[in-house]
């Protein structure tokens, strides 16, 4: 029996290894390892690419406009969808898919120039060298200011960080004011594009990498919103003048970069799969069938198993179908709403005469699509209706119209296939248009009306020039109109409306949409556009975001945005 | 692993050395024999043990009670043991016939306790401990033996929130909540820490006891939640039993709520298009559903353009089967003891067309063998295996798709031809869509050898070496799937497939869990002088985990006839595979001193010096003591001569401190995952992303508690009371310091900080009462306990108003704006302040600071959580000739759910609603609505949705027949010991008091799998 003793003593020696918990984690890196390996450094910087949100998540920013309805009841996009947004409410916007596209950006953007921060501080000096250095920071740099751009586009003002503070660090951050911030970005912009290559063609395994081209557009974005009424109240032309001088640097015609060329095809331009032949895009996100997007199977409807922006809520609306121009050159509707004589519309015929833009962003009722023709009538008794009807599916929008923009004309349509269309952030259309409107504000009408001319004489676009008889406010309308039209659906609507301070008019038009009754009997349509959402009266103070009401508790320097 | 290597080295010569011991018996020449009786009836009583004193020989009686046995001489003695009986120890003195009469042990003072690495009598136990028996477990008819404990153990709060077969999500807590963090208390199976409870076969539980107090301190840092010990059944010295039982139940949910029929549904809809519209003239609306139209929808004229689809009753079925089968057979003789268990369960699920079943079959092997006098070596492996199969859609999506589903939309066409339904998601074709299988097979071992050492008296060791390894294997099987459509203008029905799946998906997920666990205790026990009693037990324990997964994905198959990856499509771009792995490790000592006088009064010391890999080196190891002390009134002169109706009367009291370590390891390094890629040219190109910032100073919540009771037996049992006070101080919460941190600073997730502090305090009480009536004999069991907790400290960011902050109010309580009934006039409206959206007919907003404007800072903190603060029940068994009952209910009050869905009525969505929302909403013609309009707006979540979730049920009730014994033997089966029928059920009835709409148990939105009810008939036969 005592042999029994040695055998639980042994086993009380097993029992006391100390080194069982010294356990290496096994599914994640640690931060020496990051900052040692080449590979690892450029992974880091390659994710801070995703700092800038593209527009292909569930929720467009359209539907925030009164460029697409609405009908979603949920997950943040409806308190824009009803503008009822507040402090206590804004961050349900926060999120990519279905929470809100990243628009209230607030954390998201901080963090990402955390990240962004710590990378430039982790390059200076000598230590880490490797090739690519130069022209990676210089890439950070642009980052860093298009993610302060999207800040002060929907704050105004914002803190400036440029260092990454540590935990315990303790700072109160106070808002620069919207002219230094934009300095600032100014600043990251010039040191980005002495360090970056101009371009890259859009068959380059680096197109979509930061460019100097990409950061002249930004600037020339920038300078634009810094020179409009929200930002610009006195209306200081020198603002403008950098707006137009940061405009031309990109047209070849003015002596800047003469490399991007308008793409023949309006329609086909929004199709292109990433890494296609194309000179117009400067700077663009990509998707590959990996790391690729849902956006038609979001928006396209039922008759394609797809949800019309979720519950139909990213329809077209009969306020934006309004604004397209007649093949003529003239706009079908008068300023007081009432039709327009000259311009031939036809309120039983709507879609007849129109600016191919129209049929090229939106599929309306007898539109041709994929071979199919799309109905969205109803009977006038409603015993019957059109298969891509409101009354057929709740995905198929109420306004009767379906977003036709970026979906592929051919391929497979289906939730298990990835789409790879690119989203653009910056093309020469733009450009042309911030280099107009610049223009119009300094006075040189001539030059504006040739520069949406160019806009309006794209191939496959081909309507007339505005004529030289149009000036003042009528050409300003215009060229808003023709931003409104040619960039629809490509997220610039919101802010446009808000740097024009016109929200007090746009906003405040009820959304519509279009019901079509067919007389089964003798098969002619009716046309009636019907009212489908009053939203809540526009404040000034809605032009800027509000700054979640928490975020202000824990950093009383901050001040709210003004109004809220 | 590097251990489980050196004990696999270690236990093989070990068995060897230990089988050797055994071969010294030698033969016996001497013979005793007799018969043992029962003490009050005066019958034979089979299966007794009868041994030779000091050796391992022994026998058991025979059927008649007779029993015969060889013995070295005969001046040995003999004794007779058996289970519920005194056992007797009666010297031969050179008899060789020798008549036993057993006495029926007391049940109360020398019943034995489970307790933290040993077990105690409970009439000297110190703590504050409960207990539930196995067949208290068995009297549910849920196959989950965790609902089955609902209600029963004071101090123990179990909240069934779903139904759905093999994932009932059970949520157990012990006193309530203790922390912001994990609050699941640590559940041991057998001495090891297992996850499983839900999937034991609750025919094998022995019993279930909870710590909740300092006694649990010898769990240390993984005690603080509490620690619920689950010990099961073993074979004992007796003849072999065999138990059989079957039982085939029928369950439904409790209760589904009503949903809008299609014309109400339709006329709420055309309410809300046109507040949306901004209310124009009737003239100048075209409402979606036109009166000709919602008239169809009423009268049924048209099932096909026209339907008034009842979802819910499309969908489910009127009930499901639920079968079990269970065999037992245990028995041991002088030197061996054993239990053989099996075990099947098949339960289906509730909707019809759907693959959701889940089949778990249990198995169980409990040996222990006396190797020698001293030395006793056992071995209980069990094996569980775990079919359940589900859609290859979430569940909840799929309540959303019946709850939801607007009942304008055609579930199945006249002609049976089933329709697309919402989204194409008709739930009625999830058979269609392929399924989400899962194959679990856990294996539980434990082998374990308690030596008495024979020259050291009292002194004894205990090792245990424990192997658990679970695998499993998911399958998702995802493949196209069509529906019909009728097309409204050529009058045909058309075939259609969705585009939801359009190609053949699987993933194939290898998921395997090892454990290992090595435990070795050495206790000494012994009386020094007449009436100092003095037990110690010293041990180690060292624990080791491990988890890997690996994961296959293709798609494009080219037929769905068969469901492997091989099939699959070899494309690089329809693969994918993933998998990781991590480990982690406990390496620890315990202890503990009892002292006793006379058993009077009582004194016990408990701890554990823990050491845990989840924290930095550094911060690893911790102490963690208990300390409890007893005083038994009963035993002192002056209750007995004075008292004499007191049977036991105790006080007891303890304090300890207790960790949680239930967090997320490797919080102290900074570390990044891969992750966040991103697309140049037509490529992707690899991210990584930093995670959460670290904390090096990162270590566990510390958990102080105080415990005071009274534990009481008068009238010999007629009456008994357990009373307990109880106070905990919960701090170094990890918390993010949330105050200070502005989202400015950028960081990547804040590292939890050791700052919070929560003050939880309560009662619980058990009133029993049983007695005999003639022959009705009875019992009541009574339990209620009350918990609260109260949040000191946890940085919170500053609130806008006082009354908004969540510190000083208990954990788990929300903000919402407090309503005060309906705007029901316009005037009323216009003359308090409002929302931005508000408009007549919606929710009052109260302006609760007064300052004319509706905004966050109106909402203020309420004191309540969806965690019942009071939990009771009611056991009563009755027993009348070959009749029983068991009568359990069980209740709960001051829990309070929100229900944000219940809210939706009439949204652009098409979403349907709950009668109970709709029935009196306020419209134009109805002005003094009691609920708001369609469409309704508030700022956010109101008081107006926030139900007072308190409710009793009639949890449990079985009634059972036994067949007297001169019936069996009539009808030739008179080899059976015992033949029960009965019939018992869950879920039987429920008094809500606010929720009387749905399930009032289930958390949140009322969109998921309700809790079940069950009725179930069974038959059990021992023989």
């Amino acid at each position: 029996m005592k042999k029994l003793i040695p055998v639980f003593i042994i086993l009380l020696f097993i029992s006391c290894k100390q080194d069982i918990l010294d356990i290496s984690p096994q599914d994640r890196i640690s931060e020496n390892a990051v900052w040692s390996d080449v590979n690892l450094i450029k992974a880091y910087q390659n994710s801070l690419y995703n700092a800038i949100p593209h527009g292909f998540y569930i929720h467009m920013y359209s539907k925030y406009t009164d460029e697409a309805y609405d009908s979603a009841p949920c997950c943040g996009a409806d308190i824009f969808a009803r503008n009822t947004f507040t402090p206590e409410n804004i961050t349900a916007v926060s999120g990519g898919d279905f929470w809100g596209g990243y628009m209230y950006y607030w954390d998201h953007g901080y963090q990402y120039i955390r990240r962004i921060n710590v990378f430039l501080e982790k390059m200076q000096g000598d230590d880490i060298q490797f090739e690519e250095k130069k022209r990676l920071v210089a890439e950070t740099k642009f980052l860093r200011a298009f993610i302060y751009f999207k800040l002060i586009k929907r704050y105004g003002g914002v803190p400036i960080v440029k260092k990454a503070y540590d935990l315990g660090d303790d700072v109160q951050f106070k808002r620069s004011t919207f002219d230094e911030c934009v300095a600032f970005i100014n600043q990251d912009l010039s040191d980005a594009i002495s360090d970056l290559p101009a371009r890259y063609p859009s068959t380059d395994p680096n197109y979509g990498r930061a460019t100097a081209d990409a950061a002249k557009a930004l600037r020339s974005r920038m300078f634009l919103y810094a020179a409009s009424p929200l930002f610009n109240p006195s209306n200081d032309k020198q603002k403008w003048q950098k707006a137009a001088d940061a405009a031309a640097a990109l047209i070849g015609d003015e002596g800047g970069v003469d490399y991007y060329e308008l793409y023949p095809d309006y329609q086909k331009l929004f199709e292109l799969k990433t890494g296609e032949a194309q000179k117009e895009v400067i700077f663009a996100r990509g998707f590959t069938s990996s790391n690729g997007h849902e956006a038609p199977m979001n928006n396209l409807n039922r008759r394609y198993g797809a949800y019309g922006g979720w519950w139909g809520s990213n329809g077209p609306t009969q306020n934006l179908v309004d604004d397209y121009d007649m093949t003529n050159g003239e706009q079908p509707f008068l300023k007081d709403g009432s039709i327009n004589p000259n311009s031939g519309y036809d309120p039983q015929n709507p879609y007849k005469n129109r600016d191919p833009r129209l049929n090229a962003t939106i599929i309306h009722d007898g539109s041709t699509f994929r071979g199919d023709t799309l109905e969205m009538w109803v009977a006038e008794d409603g015993s019957q209706w059109g298969k891509d009807s409101y009354k057929e599916s709740g995905d198929n929008p109420r306004t009767n119209y379906v977003l036709k923009k970026f979906m592929p004309t051919e391929g497979p349509l289906s939730w298990d296939h990835t789409f790879t269309i690119e989203w653009p952030h910056f093309r020469l259309a733009e450009i042309y248009l911030n280099y107009a409107e610049a223009e119009f504000e300094l006075g040189n009408e001539a030059k504006a009306r040739e520069y949406v001319n160019k806009v309006r004489s794209r191939p496959s676009v081909n309507l007339p020039d505005i004529p030289s008889t149009v000036t003042g406010e009528d050409l300003r309308r215009r060229i808003y109109n023709e931003r409104r039209v040619e960039l629809a659906f490509e997220g610039q609507r919101f802010f446009d409306i808000r740097r024009w301070k016109i929200g007090g008019v746009v906003e405040n038009r009820p959304i519509r949409g279009m019901d079509i009754a067919k007389n089964m009997s003798t098969k002619n349509k009716t046309y009636t556009p019907v009212k489908l959402l009053q939203k809540k009266p526009w404040e000034e103070k809605m032009n800027l975001l509000p700054i979640a009401q928490d975020e202000i508790r824990r950093n009383p320097e901050l001040t709210q945005t003004p109004g809220w | 692993m590097e251990i489980r290597k050196r004990m696999d080295v270690f236990l093989v010569p070990l068995v060897v050395l230990l089988l050797g011991l055994v071969s010294a018996n030698t033969g016996y020449a001497q013979q005793v024999s007799g018969v043992v009786t029962d003490a009050t009836s005066g019958s034979t009583l089979p299966g007794v043990n009868v041994i030779v004193k000091g050796t391992t020989q022994g026998t058991s009686t025979g059927t008649d009670g007779s029993y015969s046995l060889n013995v070295p001489t005969l001046q040995d003695t003999l004794v007779f043991s058996f289970i519920g009986y005194q056992k007797q120890e009666v010297p031969i003195q050179g008899r060789t016939k020798i008549n036993i009469v057993l006495k029926s042990q007391a049940i109360s003072g020398d019943e034995l306790v489970v307790v933290g690495y040993g077990k105690q009598k409970k009439k000297t136990l110190t703590g504050s401990i409960s207990k539930v028996s196995g067949s208290d477990v068995t009297v549910s008819p849920s196959p989950n033996v965790t609902s089955s404990l609902e209600g029963k153990l004071p101090g123990l709060v179990v909240n069934q929130r779903t139904g759905e077969p093999g994932r009932e999500d059970l949520n157990i807590l012990i006193r309530g909540n203790g922390t912001f963090n994990n609050n699941d208390p640590l559940v041991v199976i057998d001495g090891v820490p297992r996850d499983n409870l839900s999937q034991l076969n609750p025919n094998d539980i022995e019993d279930i006891t909870v710590l909740k107090d300092a006694s649990a301190a010898i769990y240390g840092a993984r005690a603080a939640n509490g620690v619920i010990l689950v010990t099961t059944k073993q074979g004992s010295k007796s003849k072999p039993k065999f138990n059989f039982s079957y039982s085939y139940a029928f369950q439904q949910p409790t209760k589904i709520p009503n949903m809008l029929d299609a014309a109400t549904f339709a006329t709420a809809f055309n309410e809300a298009e046109w507040y949306r519209q901004g209310r124009p003239d009737k003239s100048n609306f075209t409402p979606f559903y036109t009166d000709k139209a919602i008239q169809k929808y009423r009268n049924g004229s048209d099932p096909v353009l026209y339907p008034n689809t009842d979802w819910v009753s499309e969908v489910l079925k009127p009930y499901s089967a639920n079968q079990k089968v269970n065999l037992q057979a245990s028995g041991g003789s002088a030197n061996i003891q054993y239990l053989l268990s099996f075990g099947m369960t098949d339960q289906d699920g509730n909707f019809k067309n759907n693959p959701t079943h889940y089949k778990k079959y249990n198995a169980r092997a409990k040996v222990n063998v006396d190797l020698t006098e001293d030395l006793t070596v056992g071995a209980n492996i069990s094996a569980n295996l775990n079919q359940r199969k589900y859609p290859s859609v979430g569940t909840q999506v799929n309540f959303i798709n019946i709850l939801q589903a607007n009942p304008t939309l055609v579930a199945k066409y006249p002609n049976g031809l089933i329709a697309p339904g919402r989204l194409q998601e008709n739930p009625l074709l999830l058979d269609r869509r392929g399924y989400d299988r899962f194959k679990d097979y856990p294996i539980n071992s434990t082998f374990t050898a308690s030596y008495n050492v024979p020259f050291v008296k009292g002194l004894a060791l205990d090792a245990s070496y424990n192997y658990d390894l679970r695998n499993q294997f998911e399958k998702l099987f995802s493949k196209p799937y069509s529906f019909h459509k009728y097309n409204v203008q050529t009058g045909k029905y058309d075939k259609v497939w969705a585009t939801n799946a359009s190609t053949v998906q699987l993933t194939d997920t290898y998921s395997r869990w090892t454990k290992s666990l090595f435990n070795f205790r050495v206790s000494y026990e012994t009386t020094i002088g007449k009436y100092h009693n003095i037990s110690a037990m010293v041990g180690t324990e060292q624990q080791r985990q491990n988890y890997s997964y690996a994961m296959a994905y293709r798609k494009n198959f080219v037929s769905s006839a068969i469901p492997q990856i091989n099939v699959g499509s070899t494309n690089p771009k329809d693969m994918n595979n993933g998998g990781s792995a991590s480990e982690s490790a406990y390496n620890n000592y315990f202890g503990r001193l009892n002292y006793d006088y006379n058993s009077k009064y009582l004194l016990e010391f408990v701890f554990r010096y823990d050491g845990s890999q989840i924290f930095p080196k550094g911060n690893r190891y911790g102490f963690f003591p208990g300390v409890s002390a007893g005083w038994r009134l009963s035993e002192e002169d002056f209750i007995r001569d004075n008292l004499p109706f007191v049977s036991e009367l105790k006080l007891r009291g303890s304090y300890g401190e207790l960790g949680n370590d239930r967090v997320g390891a490797y919080q102290y390094l900074q570390s990044f995952s891969f992750g966040d890629n991103y697309v140049f040219g037509a490529g992707d190109v690899p991210g990584i992303t930093p995670n959460t910032l670290p904390n090096p100073d990162i270590t566990w919540e510390v958990s102080k508690k105080l415990d005071l009771g009274l534990e009481a037996t008068l009238w010999d049992g007629l009456l008994g009371a357990d009373i307990t006070l109880w106070k905990e101080n919960r701090s170094n919460i990890l918390l993010q310091p949330n105050r200070s941190v502005s989202h400015v600073y950028g960081f990547s997730g804040l590292p939890d900080k050791n700052i919070g502090k929560v003050e939880n305090r309560g009662f619980e009480i058990v009133l029993t009462h049983q007695n005999n009536i003639g022959d009705l004999s009875y019992s009541i069991r009574a339990n209620t306990s009350f918990a609260r907790s109260k949040i000191k400290f946890m940085d919170e960011t500053p609130q806008a108003e006082p009354y908004q902050t969540q510190t000083g109010h208990p954990l788990g309580s929300g903000l919402y704006y407090k309503s005060d009934g309906i705007f029901n006039t316009q005037q009323e409206l216009d003359n308090y302040p409002h929302g931005p959206g508000a408009q007549v007919g919606d929710i009052k907003v109260v302006d609760l600071n007064n300052d004319g404007v509706i905004d966050g800072k109106d909402r203020y903190r309420t004191d309540n959580s969806p965690t019942p603060e009071y939990t009771f029940g009611l056991t009563t068994n009755f027993k009348y000739k070959g009749f029983d009952l068991t009568l359990f209910f069980q209740g709960q009050t001051n829990a309070y759910t929100y229900d944000g869905t219940v809210a939706t009525l009439g949204g652009s969505d098409f979403a349907n609603a709950a009668v109970y929302r709709a029935k009196d909403r306020w419209t134009v013609d109805n002005k003094d609505a009691t609920m708001p309009r369609a469409d309704q707006w508030t700022p956010g979540a109101t008081d107006f949705f926030l139900f007072d979730a308190t409710f009793v049920r009639l949890k449990n009730a079985e009634l059972g027949y036994s067949l007297p014994h001169r019936l069996l033997s009539k009808v030739g089966a008179g080899s059976f010991k015992d033949l029960r029928f009965y019939v018992n059920g869950s879920n039987l009835l429920t008094w809500a008091k606010e929720i009387k709409w749905r399930d009032p148990e289930m958390g949140g939105d009322f969109t998921n799998y309700p809790p079940l009810r069950i009725i179930n008939v069974g038959v059990n036969v021992n023989f």
